[in-house]
């Protein structure tokens, strides 16, 4: 049992995800209703079909890879804005090392893998070792990996052909669900047992809320930190190999943007961007919303005609997000609120 | 409610049968209270029993779920901060709440110069404005100084200024002297004498009996979020005040002694770290042994800790551990070799006030609860249950976040967490801050038996009474070195001149 008002956050963020599993269900309700129609032939197009929910998904794994690699970042209160630019990085890298090099493909995919990490291990070495902030650190490995991305494929390269063994990954179904699903649910999984079940998990949020207590607790603060943004890395050059698999092609600006989705996708989650509070699941539901949200928007007939899916989608993740805050804030305002009104009753008063 | 001294007086504040709870928490059920002009009126009661969130209702932090305050003449059911400040209600907090990059002067213009983001600003007059109200306060002070480098009771000087110079008439001092040295102690003393001669009505809430006879002209004793009763302090004694407050008597804790201390688990050879401002320090520890370490703030004892913590590592000297040197450079290091640091500032190092109590406990012990790095919640729950148990711990629940808990209790989860580690030496600064009679002594109980049960103690602590009644050597700290090693049982002025460095035979040690 129990008693109420105990921990607060934690049932905080409770109830914030069970408000975001409703805006997902509405939003997958209208969508349904809305943008499902039968063609001249008789057949049913739109959202309401298993192919357009699967293309939802696999249109969701990359930046989903990102968000989930992004939240333990954000619970030790830092933040990688290079995400996107090391997935480019990486996509070119494996190109490269396939093509040119003539490596074998999975060994191309672990230096895709590798370069990752190392791109996360240089962020991991300024911010966490060097303590510089990771605002401005990640700002300047984002134009870095994805200058370097251009300048290695002279900015006009793309490397494609790439054998089926591959392809198979980004592009074809393993017991019925498409194959990069199960690997976002194995990453998923791993992220969600190191966040909520484990010692590095606890540190992070401890050094979120107050990295001087997890100091003064004997937590091993930089190792931890750094942990995290080579964790960010690693993912990102897995993503770069599902990004490249699902396109067939590796290119220089693969993954351009993908970092404010990602970021989006945590925050909507409901992880607090000064760090300690959050959870996976709420980053999981944030990335199935704004998922389903964008490609949702591309099935309504209205938005069809108009032609209007990327500016739509643009405005109404961004009025989700407000949106969804305020709300998760109200039970707090309208409290503070009712108890200015309360001291509003009192006598007016002289002045001092 | 007794009142003995019936005074024609109008009353400065009253609080008529004032509630409050916190969801489930009833942390207040009907406190009545009276503060009269002139007057230091002490506030008394148990780790919890409602002190602070009583005052938190006069200084427009909380609204009461019922009763009534009247304040300035005026009947109230609630008030906000800027409507308690503009009737004369000023508190100086535990933690100072102080700007740390401004000055003394900034700090204070802050408070009283009106806001207005076209307002000149004269620093000149600004700087004369705060040396005037320093003067005032007896406090030598530079209005220059900045806020980072003034020790605690230094800025609660300061806030203290800030109070005076808004012209309050009702000051509240929630546990001011919970880090005060002896001497600090008598100058908060005298300042709060001179409030008390220009009428102000000062309500003081302490742990300390002895500072509650010395200082105030009426105790209310809460209990359970109650009050019992009034009284005049000249009407009660210690023992009466006790059973008021806890309901029963409280057993003294025997003296040092007795035990035979065994090998030597820390020794220092010369220790010393130039960043931390100590130096040259030798002593050892044995297991089995209380070591208390006296002296001023900013004698050097807290840095001492946190070099041998590793937080700030040595660069001088040798550290051994049963005799086989050392290298502290981390905390890991520190507690890889079982060593545990309670420290002084319970905020900000000691636990982490938005994680529940029982992670809070179960932080350093992370061995414990996390097998081969993996959480496992039935043994976080047994290690968190066994020491709110064995500290009387009140709070909610363990799940409870630590930001809820008072501050008596805050404290007992700062230790908790580095007992639960089962340390070999342990070192405790200020331990006992804000905790309550009853529970200091079921404290001083517990390191007496973890001494006993062969672990070595560091004990740091401004409360002079309980270095001398707890530790088996007493090692007095000036200037950032130990300068000698007296005796338990070493009467306090003894030590106290040792402190100040006012007795000949230098070097005993
Ligand atoms: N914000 C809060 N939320 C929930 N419970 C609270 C909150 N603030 C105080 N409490 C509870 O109210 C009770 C009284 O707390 P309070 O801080 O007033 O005690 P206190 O008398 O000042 O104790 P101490 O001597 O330890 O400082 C405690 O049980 C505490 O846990
Ligand atoms: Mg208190």
């Amino acid at each position: 049992m129990r008693p109420p008002n105990q921990n607060h956050w934690k049932s905080h963020l409770f109830r914030y995800e069970v408000l975001l599993l409703l805006v997902l269900v509405v939003e997958w309700l209208v969508f349904w209703h809305f943008g499902t129609t039968v063609n001249r032939r008789g057949v049913t197009v739109g959202f309401g079909t298993v192919d357009r929910q699967f293309d939802i998904l696999r249109h969701s794994c990359e930046i989903g890879l990102l968000a989930l690699a992004l939240t333990p970042v954000i619970l030790t209160a830092g933040i990688d804005l290079a995400v996107g630019s090391l997935l480019g990085l990486c996509a070119v890298i494996f190109g490269q090392l396939w093509h040119d090099a003539g490596l074998p493909v999975w060994a191309a995919a672990a230096g895709a893998l590798a370069a990752g990490g190392l791109g996360g291990a240089l962020n991991a070495g300024l911010i966490a070792r060097l303590q510089l902030p990771p605002l401005i650190v990640t700002l300047g490995t984002y134009s870095l990996f994805r200058g370097l991305a251009e300048a290695l494929t002279r900015g006009a390269v793309t490397y494609t052909d790439f054998p089926a063994g591959f392809l198979f990954l980004g592009q074809e179904r393993w017991l019925g669900l498409p194959v990069q699903a199960w690997v976002f649910a194995g990453v998923a999984a791993g992220i969600w047992i190191l966040v909520h079940r484990t010692m590095t998990g606890r540190a992070l949020r401890v050094i979120g809320f107050s990295p001087e207590g997890a100091r003064y607790a004997g937590l091993p603060v930089t190792r931890q930190v750094a942990l995290a943004y080579v964790l960010a890395g690693f993912i990102a050059g897995l993503a770069a190999l599902i990004y490249t698999a699902r396109l067939g092609q590796a290119r220089a600006d693969a993954g351009t943007g993908y970092e404010l989705f990602a970021i989006t996708a945590v925050v909507l989650g409901g992880t607090s961007i000064f760090g300690g509070r959050g959870s996976v699941t709420g980053t999981l539901l944030g990335v199935a919303v704004i998922a389903v949200l964008k490609n949702g928007l591309a099935t309504l007939p209205a938005v069809i005609r108009l032609n209007a899916a990327e500016e739509l989608s643009g405005l109404l993740t961004g009025g989700l997000l407000l949106g969804v805050l305020a709300l998760g804030a109200a039970p707090k305002f309208l409290s503070a609120w009712r108890s200015r009104g309360q001291s509003r009753r009192q006598p007016a008063l002289p002045p001092p | 409610m007794v009142n003995p001294t019936p005074q024609p007086v109008q009353p400065l504040l009253v609080f008529a049968n004032i509630a409050k709870n916190f969801g489930a928490v009833q942390a207040l059920r009907g406190v009545d209270f009276e503060l009269r002009p002139g007057e230091v009126h002490a506030l008394l009661g148990e780790n919890g029993a409602g002190k602070s969130t009583l005052i938190k209702v006069a200084t427009g932090a909380h609204a009461p779920d019922s009763g009534h305050l009247v304040l300035g003449g005026r009947r109230l059911d609630a008030l906000n901060p800027a409507t308690a400040r503009a009737l004369g209600v000023a508190c100086i907090y535990q933690q100072p709440a102080l700007f740390p990059d401004l000055t003394v002067a900034e700090n204070l213009a802050l408070r009283l110069e009106p806001a207005g983001a076209w307002r000149r600003v004269d620093r000149r007059a600004r700087r004369v404005r705060a040396a005037e109200l320093l003067q005032r306060l007896g406090a030598d002070l530079a209005p220059d100084a900045e806020i980072r480098d003034l020790s605690m009771p230094e800025q609660q000087l300061v806030e203290i200024a800030a109070a005076i110079g808004a012209g309050a008439r009702i000051v509240i001092m929630d546990e001011p002297t919970a880090s005060l040295t002896q001497r600090e102690q008598e100058r908060l003393f005298a300042i709060v004498r001179t409030l008390r001669a220009e009428g102000v009505g000062v309500i003081y809430i302490s742990h300390r009996l002895e500072e509650i006879f010395a200082l105030a002209d009426r105790v209310t004793v809460l209990r359970d979020g109650a009050s019992v009763g009034t009284h005049a302090v000249g009407d009660m004694d210690a023992a009466g005040l006790i059973r008021l407050m806890v309901g029963r008597e409280l057993a003294g804790l025997p003296p040092p002694g007795g035990t035979v201390p065994g090998e030597i688990a820390l020794e220092l050879r010369g220790t010393g770290c130039a960043a931390a401002g100590v130096g040259s320090v030798t002593f050892a520890v044995r297991a089995g042994e209380i070591l208390g370490l006296a002296g001023l703030v900013g004698a050097g004892r807290t840095e001492l800790a946190r070099v041998l913590f590793g937080l700030t590592p040595a660069d001088e000297g040798e550290i051994l551990r049963e005799g086989r040197p050392v290298r502290l450079d981390s905390p890991q290091a520190a507690m890889a070799h079982g060593l545990a640091y309670v420290p002084e500032d319970r905020r900000r190092h000691g636990v982490v006030m938005e994680l529940p109590v029982a992670q809070n406990i179960t932080l350093a012990a992370h061995r414990r609860v996390f097998r081969h790095g993996w959480l496992s919640a039935p043994a976080e729950n047994r290690v968190a249950a066994e020491f709110i148990a064995r500290l009387g711990i009140k709070a909610a629940g363990p799940e409870a976040a630590v930001a809820t808990l008072s501050g008596g209790n805050q404290q007992k989860v700062a230790v908790a967490r580095w007992l639960a580690t089962a340390p070999r030496v342990l070192i405790l600064d200020e331990p006992t801050q804000g905790v309550d009679i009853a529970a200091k002594g079921e404290l001083h109980r517990i390191i007496r038996e973890l001494a006993q049960g062969g672990l070595a103690v560091i004990l740091i602590s401004s409360d002079l009474p309980e270095i001398i009644g707890l530790c088996d050597r007493i090692g007095v700290m000036r200037g950032g070195t130990l300068r000698e090693i007296l005796p338990g049982g070493t009467a306090a002025p003894v030590v106290m001149a040792a402190a100040l460095g006012t007795n000949e035979k230098e070097g005993a040690a």
